[in-house]
């Protein structure tokens, strides 16, 4: 009993290992997580079974002068990719499996997508790169704020944020700040007219501010992780200046953060603190200096201004990831046309200037499909045509990914739909829910067979054939091997191989208990008469799935190549199966009670072994 | 029972069942090409409200689809083949039916789209596959059988059944494709590599079996090495195609229509596949070892040419 026990507490391990892996719909070991909540046993599923959009693009791209077909480079497609990922991912869609297909075709995979036109909008739009210059802190009087439209200025205490005032999103997140502290602030109340003509710049103003605690937000979460990082988009928040011409003459300086809007006419500008405390006048005194009769002049600082400059991706010649030749640290390197040349050159020679000048620097801030993508400041004037980017936290990684995106906008793949599946998450349901019906259907019928049959062997093989099932189905789920429609069908199939390697070995076992063998050594030279003949099936099999999978990379055909795979799977499980579970069982029943029959260890049928040859089979 | 003597009456079946195929495939359209090869898109809507066939094909050409084809599914699902669609042309198309026959409503259950030129490419690739996979199969069993006298021809052997079972296989479609309007797509062509699997392994089954009785009878004629391993090994081979058809009834019968093509090729390739190994494969060798195509060219015909 004990010879064969540690293989089976062996296989046994592997096996409730295996209904573990299937049982939890998610588990984790390490790192390694794997499974899915909302599947069944939190297998992958495909998008046959799941529902979803299976979208693949040709890449087309001519040559612009002679309109001859082009071949697109391994960087294209890299960018090519990079690029749809990015617009897919920030459109909300939720995230796209996006695969470069032989050499010129993407293959794009949405699962459970609702919205299949939107996202097929997005992914075929047109990359446009454009270049703008940026500057900083453009200040804009509003002198259409006259004072008829004002109706009233006075200085009050802030009031606590009330339910009254909780509606508006915009005013109450910076009472909130302020919650508890007793702040003076510059209370204006506007016409009708005059509030209509307000409220644009106070919107404006704090959607800048929200911008920028963003790109805040996307630094911090960088610095977490490398504390070398500098911020990569600058942006400064919008503000307004404020001259009250009262008992005396002040400058009031408002942010998104200290301005409140109290109701549809009246806003509160929290008074600035004094130079010299540091903390604000009191009551008395602000409503002193500003007195009854207060003029104001409203100027809106714009932190951050995009202007375009006619430079896009048109002018750019190339753009490459290159080294800088004294540190070594790398770089992204920029090649204008003359007429980019020419503008870049321009723009870099206004910027020195207004930097000498006015001590204020510009910069260059580039755009891809109006995402910023880098916004360098500027040295010196470049008029060569030439320029290089470099950037304090810049890896080599980082750069080919910007070069990559540059030159995806400097010239855009055009791309065509070639290849379109979309499947009803309902109808994925649906076959599902078939195919695991007939596929326990076909198995238990099997089962069946093979246990009448071949008797306790047969039963034997049954529990091996369970054993092969869970370790196949927990395999996929491990890898993880997206199940498709094509993919059950392989796993049927490979069933089937399982079954024949089983019947196989019987049929040897028989003919040498025929031959007057004892049990046990008829069940090992059953086995290893047997060997030679699954090696070679399933090694011829595992062959056609090599090619298969070759066969599918080429044409896209993810179904193909989810067969081929999962086909490969099962054959090589089921080899494993039929050489080791299937035998280790065997002789441990060999071992029992149950060999004093040996009526149950022989095929009911089985008469068509002629006889006179099996006495003269060589050992 | 001897196989090797009945040889002659093999070829005759074989080609039975492969002319009738074959004419089929020249005279008539032949195999009915779905969109994977010809490009193309197709629907599958499920109406509210009561639609017939053939008011859908009606409503379907007033549209300006007058090429399209319907087929119906279940009381109330359709598929549709048409024209390349466009996202456009696909939106007038589901518009115009909802108001004219669903008020109620539809629900585009899946659509597919294959422009032309991945259809050209997809044959084309597909004969490769099926070259490769042969090319492949036959240096493996070359080698595998190389301690036995002329292994090479173990190997054509092995290839003469699988293009047997292929030739069968489509042959069959292209009845079923004139008499049924079955189309045939990327499944089908997944089906014959998987058929050509089967057939192959199934054909080692019995090569193995000769293999290993060649080196246990070095004395024997190889009629009769044969002959005795097709009889050892047919009860295997019979349970094994017995087993394989179970499971395939079931999936054809409780599976998804999405792999009924699929799974009739199966059947009939399994069918194809256990024949082929004892009548073919096996007879191949023995028609090549004792110089047969001399004799039967003087009888007129040419078994090995047809099956091949």
């Amino acid at each position: 009993m004990g010879r064969y026990g540690r293989t089976v507490i062996i296989i046994a391990v592997v096996v409730i290992a295996a209904g573990l892996a299937l049982g939890f719909q998610t588990f984790s070991v390490g790192g390694f997580q794997r499974g899915s909540d909302n599947t069944l046993l939190g297998l992958s599923l495909g998008l046959d079974l799941q529902g979803g959009s299976h979208l693949v693009y040709q890449t087309n791209l001519v040559d612009p002068n002679t309109g001859a077909r082009v071949e697109v480079t391994q960087d294209q497609m890299d960018a090519l990719k990079l690029n749809i990922e990015r617009r897919v991912n920030s459109s909300g869609l939720g995230e796209p499996i996006i695969q470069i297909l032989g050499t010129d075709r993407l293959l794009v995979q949405m699962p459970g997508l609702d919205d299949p036109e939107r996202a097929k909008r997005i992914i075929g739009e047109t990359a446009r790169l454009e270049f703008k210059r940026r500057t900083f802190n453009v200040s804009r009087d509003l002198t259409e704020i006259t004072a008829a439209d004002i109706a009233g200025v006075t200085v009050d205490y802030l009031p606590d944020p009330s339910p009254a005032t909780s509606t508006d999103q915009l005013a109450t997140s910076t009472q909130d700040a302020q919650a508890g502290t007793q702040l003076v602030a510059l209370m204006v109340e506007f016409t009708e007219e005059g509030a209509a003509k307000f409220l644009p710049v106070f919107v404006k103003m704090n959607e800048s501010f929200f911008r920028y605690q963003i790109a805040q937000q996307e630094f911090f979460q960088r610095l977490q992780q490398d504390p070398n990082a500098v911020p990569s988009v600058d942006i400064v928040p919008d503000t307004l200046d404020i001259s009250v011409e009262g008992n005396m003459s002040q400058r009031y300086t408002a942010s998104a953060a200290s301005t409140s809007r109290l109701d549809t006419t009246t806003y509160a500008f929290v008074v600035p603190a004094e130079e010299d405390t540091g903390e604000q006048p009191t009551l008395e005194v602000a409503m002193d200096r500003v007195g009854n009769n207060a003029q104001l002049l409203f100027t809106e600082i714009t932190g951050t201004v995009d202007e375009p400059i006619g430079l896009t991706g048109d002018n750019l010649s190339r753009a490459f990831p290159g080294q800088h030749t004294q540190s070594g640290i790398p770089i992204v390197n920029l090649e204008f046309d003359s007429e980019g040349t020419r503008i870049f050159g321009e723009l870099t020679l206004d910027i020195v200037r207004k930097q000498e000048t006015e001590g204020v620097r510009d910069q260059i801030a580039i755009f891809l499909d109006d995402q910023e993508l880098i916004s360098p400041t500027v040295q010196t004037a470049i008029t060569a045509g030439t320029a290089i980017i470099q950037g304090r936290d810049f890896t080599v990684e980082r750069v080919r990914d910007i070069s990559l995106q540059l030159e995806a906008g400097r010239l855009p793949v055009p791309i065509e739909l070639i290849q379109e599946r979309d499947v009803d998450a309902i109808l994925g349901a649906d076959s599902l829910a078939k195919s695991v019906v007939a596929g326990l259907v076909g198995l238990s019928l099997v089962l069946l067979f093979m246990t009448m049959y071949y008797r306790l062997p047969g039963l034997v093989a049954s529990i091996a054939l369970m054993i092969y099932a869970t370790l196949v189905l927990a395999l996929f789920k491990v890898f993880p091997v997206t199940l498709t429609l094509s993919g059950v069908a392989a796993v049927i199939l490979s069933i089937g191989m399982a079954v024949d390697a089983n019947i196989l070995i019987f049929e040897r076992m028989k003919d040498e208990l025929r031959a007057g063998r004892t049990l046990l050594s008829s069940i090992n030279i059953g086995f290893d008469r047997a060997w030679p003949a699954i090696r070679d099936g399933n090694i011829s099999t595992l062959i056609t799935c090599g090619i298969l999978f070759w066969f599918a990379d080429q044409l896209g055909a993810s179904i193909v190549q989810g067969f081929a795979v999962t086909l490969a799977i099962g054959v090589v499980v089921s080899m494993f199966t039929a050489i080791t579970v299937s035998r280790t069982l065997l002789r441990f029943v060999g071992t029992t009670r149950l060999t004093r029959s040996m009526r149950i260890w022989l095929p009911s049928g089985g008469s068509e072994v002629p006889q006179q040859f099996l006495t003269d089979t060589a050992d | 029972m001897n196989f090797v003597g009945k040889r002659a009456w093999f070829y005759l079946f074989s080609l039975a069942v492969i002319l009738p195929g074959v004419v089929f495939l020249i005279i008539t359209p032949g195999l009915n090409p779905g969109i994977d090869f010809t490009g193309g898109s197709t629907l599958t809507l499920e109406f509210q409200n009561n639609v017939t066939q053939a008011g859908l094909r009606d409503q379907l050409a007033s549209i300006g689809h007058p090429d399209a084809t319907v087929q119906k599914l279940d009381a109330s699902t359709f598929f549709i083949r048409t024209k390349e669609l466009t996202d456009n042309s696909k939106a007038a198309l589901t518009g115009a039916l909802e108001a004219n026959l669903s008020p109620d409503g539809l629900t585009e259950l899946s659509f597919d789209l294959v422009s032309p030129v991945v259809a050209s490419e997809t044959v084309l690739n597909a004969l490769y596959a099926v070259l490769a996979a042969a090319v492949g199969i036959f240096i493996y069993i070359w080698w595998a059988f190389r301690n036995v006298p002329s292994p090479f021809r173990y190997g054509a052997a092995a290839i003469v059944a699988l293009l047997h079972d292929t030739i069968i296989v489509i042959g069959i479609f292209s009845i079923l494709g004139a008499v049924l309007d079955m189309e045939v797509g990327t499944m089908f062509l997944i089906a014959i590599l998987t058929v050509i699997g089967y057939s192959v392994n199934d054909t080692i089954v019995v090569f193995d079996r000769i293999r290993e009785n060649v080196g246990n009878h070095p004395n024997r004629e190889l009629s009769e090495v044969v002959n005795l391993s097709i009889s050892e090994t047919i009860g295997r081979s019979l349970n094994t195609s017995i087993t394989l058809m179970i499971t395939l009834l079931a999936l054809y019968l409780f599976g998804g229509a999405t792999i009924r093509e699929f799974l009739l090729v199966l059947l009939i390739g399994v069918v194809a596949g256990t024949y082929s190994s004892i009548a073919i494969a096996s007879q191949v060798l023995i028609t090549w070892e004792y110089g047969d195509i001399g004799r039967i060219f003087r009888r007129g015909r040419q078994p090995q040419g047809a099956a091949a």
